[in-house]
């Protein structure tokens, strides 16, 4: 048991003296803490949102008056409105059009306005022509606004001239306010019916969209790193000296062990960014505003999240040993361990593409399968529903099944080692293992 | 009891026999010459001494018992291969290595001093192996197999790739660990260091023991048949000498090959008739020319 601590704290030392994990968990940590910053620091760039400001002639030619006309209903469009995003400022007419636009270029050299909407002839669509100039490109946004502002305008002109009250007005445009309404009211509204809360939900999803990512990075991540550092301790030959001091099975569950220290270690440093990120004022309150809540996580899901993690994480580190057992070189190492890649995107991709479908048979029968179940019952446990029985048999086949892969992969790892050259087909393996009384 | 004893020691990988057979012992304080061309079965030989792979048939006994996991305390080892840990630390890995045979770390490290002491290179105790010559590698991977005071040292190629500096320092170094009483297991390519260190040789050529004994007793049942003659001036008529194989002149002279020793005195005399002798000797066959004669020169390389 000694050595195989030794182990243990070997490859712990190694792993976080190296650069390597430094680096990454310092770009990983920042990148998080971006991703969590992001909407404060959104709403810090989008509360300058500042007034724009918009030049038109007030023209006193007859020819042009459509065009004044349709300026002053825009300006009365946006300052009715709450925030305006625009605002529209007369000026005086000239005379003549070449002055008009010596005037209004002065206003924007002066970033009096940022830009100013010229009125040309009249039109079918009940508007004059105008063309928006301003010093910038694309001001796509600003010309969308412009043109709800005049559908909006024009559905009041031609209502009004349909000769609707005032009422039936008010009525046409009830159901848009209605809709609004609802919309915010979903958030606000509490506990409805029983079962989980929608906060809870929302919590619950959250948690579990975590726990699957996080148990998919773990397993990814140092299941790589398991494989390709027992690879690469047989090409360099250190295996030779290894072996010859310590039983394969320790040094295999050494190297596992350690690592999964190391990933609990990283977690661990990753939960303690996010959560000093959110418990930061700012963020408490965005959090606070979409009604999330931490302490609404169910102890039980936490458990099971807790339990599903471990076994997953020690079904796929076990292969993934065997496999770099069995590759002399690393550049073999990416196919080799691609069996075990697959399957374990493949229990990720069912849970996260059917976290809408908790239900659905595909979801109950791969939550039995051990390589997916650690993914596939975690989204069940936390969005479904399943019976307890349930659980426990998944658990209990995914147990067994651990207890068969370690079997298994120990065989692999005591023959593997040894053999250099290509990488040996099942046959030889076999053929080997016997050779070698494993 | 002889710390190392292999018996008849039979290993077949599917329809290839490895070893066919190999026996020899190794007493205290003894270096034993496992020597072979490549693929001969020496490397095999030395697994399963290691109790890497466990033999078909025979037995190999460490003092008497058989293989266990508390052998490998006693066990130090230099592959032929060097295998080191690139990125770590000589000293992290090193200790490492050591504690996993039973050390306690504080004497790991003491070991290892003393062992960077006797290689004159203390100041590689916080490098990086990476950052090491091949030959100090070399003295690491060294010191990695004996740091733990093993009893019995199975040294695969433990010369190549180093100056001939290193090369007598490392060999002044295992003939002190033999004096201390360790038994070594040595494989070299290197007849000449065969001949300096070993008591005791095993000569394999594909999978089969075709010499074994004592390097003097070996020696004896091959014939004396050089003689080397350096003189001041042209020495004629060597090769009408009865019993005169051939003869190479060399700058310093001649070299003659002889039917037998008895024509050694025939060359003398015709030399010292003809002019003053400065070199004169009938030479035993080396150990490299006894290997190519039994295993054949093609499969030498």
């Amino acid at each position: 048991m000694n050595s195989f601590w030794t182990v243990v704290g070997f490859t712990v030392r190694n792993k976080l003296k190296g650069k390597a994990f430094l680096i990454t968990t310092i770009i990983i940590a920042l990148i998080m803490s971006t991703g969590i910053n992001l909407p404060y620091i959104f709403s810090q760039f989008g509360s300058g949102d500042k007034v724009t400001n918009i030049g038109y002639i007030e023209s006193q030619q007859a020819e042009l008056a459509p065009g004044t006309a349709t300026g002053d209903q825009l300006k009365a469009f946006f300052e009715a409105q709450e925030n305006p995003s625009l605002k529209l400022l007369p000026y005086e007419d000239k005379g003549s059009a070449a002055e008009n636009e010596m005037q209004l270029k002065q206003a924007i050299t002066d970033k009096d306005i940022k830009g100013y909407l010229d009125f040309g002839k009249m039109t079918e669509s009940g508007f004059p022509e105008m063309t928006y100039k301003s010093e910038k490109l694309m001001e796509f946004e600003m010309t969308s606004s412009l043109q709800g502002a005049l559908q909006m305008i024009r559905q009041g002109t031609i209502l009004q001239d349909a000769g609707l009250t005032e009422e039936q007005m008010a009525l046409l445009n009830a159901p848009i306010d209605i809709d609004t309404v609802q919309i915010s009211a979903t958030e606000g509204a509490g506990n409805i019916g029983e079962g989980k809360s929608p906060e809870e939900q929302a919590v619950n999803m959250g948690l579990i969209y975590f726990i699957i990512i996080l148990l998919f990075m773990a397993v990814m991540i140092s299941g790589q790193m398991i494989a390709s550092e027992i690879t690469a301790e047989k090409s360099s030959r250190v295996m030779e000296i290894l072996i010859t001091s310590v039983s394969p099975l320790k040094q295999m569950f050494g190297k596992i062990f350690g690592m999964f220290v190391v990933v609990v270690l990283q977690i661990a440093i990753y939960v303690v960014v996010i959560i000093a990120n959110i418990s930061m004022p700012h963020n408490n309150k965005a959090l606070g505003d979409l009604n999330i809540d931490l302490s609404q996580i169910d102890s039980a899901l936490l458990a099971y999240s807790v339990l599903f993690f471990l076994t997953g994480f020690f079904l796929f580190a076990t292969l993934f040993a065997a496999v770099g057992s069995l590759v002399s070189r690393t550049e073999d190492l990416g196919q080799a361990v691609m069996p075990i890649t697959i399957l374990s995107l493949a229990g990720f991709y069912i849970s996260i593409f059917s976290i809408g479908s908790p239900d659905s048979m595909l979801v109950k029968v791969s939550s039995f399968i051990p390589f997916f179940s650690p993914f596939v019952m975690m989204l069940r446990l936390g969005l479904a529903d399943p019976p307890v029985w349930q659980v426990l048999t998944s658990i209990g086949i995914l147990l067994v099944f651990i207890y068969a892969a370690v079997w298994v992969s120990a065989k692999i790892y005591r023959t593997g080692v040894l053999m250099y050259g290509k990488r040996p087909s099942w046959k030889e393996l076999r053929k080997a293992m016997k050779a070698y009384k494993v | 009891m002889n710390p190392l004893k292999v018996e008849k020691v039979v290993k077949q990988y599917g329809d290839k026999t490895a070893v066919n057979g190999i026996s020899f012992e190794v007493s205290e304080g003894e270096i034993y010459g496992l020597l072979g061309a490549n693929g001969a079965g020496k490397t095999t030989t030395m697994r399963m001494v290691l109790g890497l792979i466990y033999p078909d048939d025979g037995q190999i006994l460490y003092h008497g018992k058989a293989y266990s996991n508390d052998q490998l305390r006693n066990l130090g080892y230099l592959p032929e291969e060097r295998g080191l840990y690139q990125k770590v630390r000589v000293s992290d890995q090193l200790i490492y290595l050591a504690q996993l045979r039973g050390m306690s770390k504080k004497d790991a490290d003491a070991s290892l001093k003393r062992w960077l002491e006797r290689f004159e290179v203390p100041e590689y105790y916080n490098k990086k192996v990476e950052e090491l010559s091949k030959g100090n590698q070399q003295k690491i991977q060294f010191i990695a197999g004996v740091i733990h005071s093993p009893k019995i040292v199975i040294l695969d190629e433990a010369f190549s790739g180093l100056d001939p500096v290193n090369v007598e320092l490392l060999k002044t170094t295992v003939k002190e660990l033999r004096d201390s009483g360790t038994s070594i297991l040595f494989s070299t390519h290197r007849m000449e260091h065969v001949e300096e260190l070993c008591r005791n040789i095993t000569i394999l050529h594909r999978s089969n023991v075709v010499l074994k004994g004592n390097i003097k007793e070996i020696k004896k049942q091959f014939p004396k048949e050089r003689v080397i003659l350096s003189t001041e001036n042209e020495v004629k008529g060597l090769d009408r000498i009865g019993g005169v194989t051939n003869v190479i002149r060399h700058e310093y002279g001649y070299e003659l090959g002889i039917a037998n020793e008895a024509v050694g005195g025939h060359i003398l005399r015709l030399a010292m008739e003809q002019s003053a002798i400065t070199r004169f000797e009938i030479k035993e066959p080396t150990l490299n020319e006894i290997f190519i004669k039994t295993v054949g020169g093609d499969s030498h390389e």
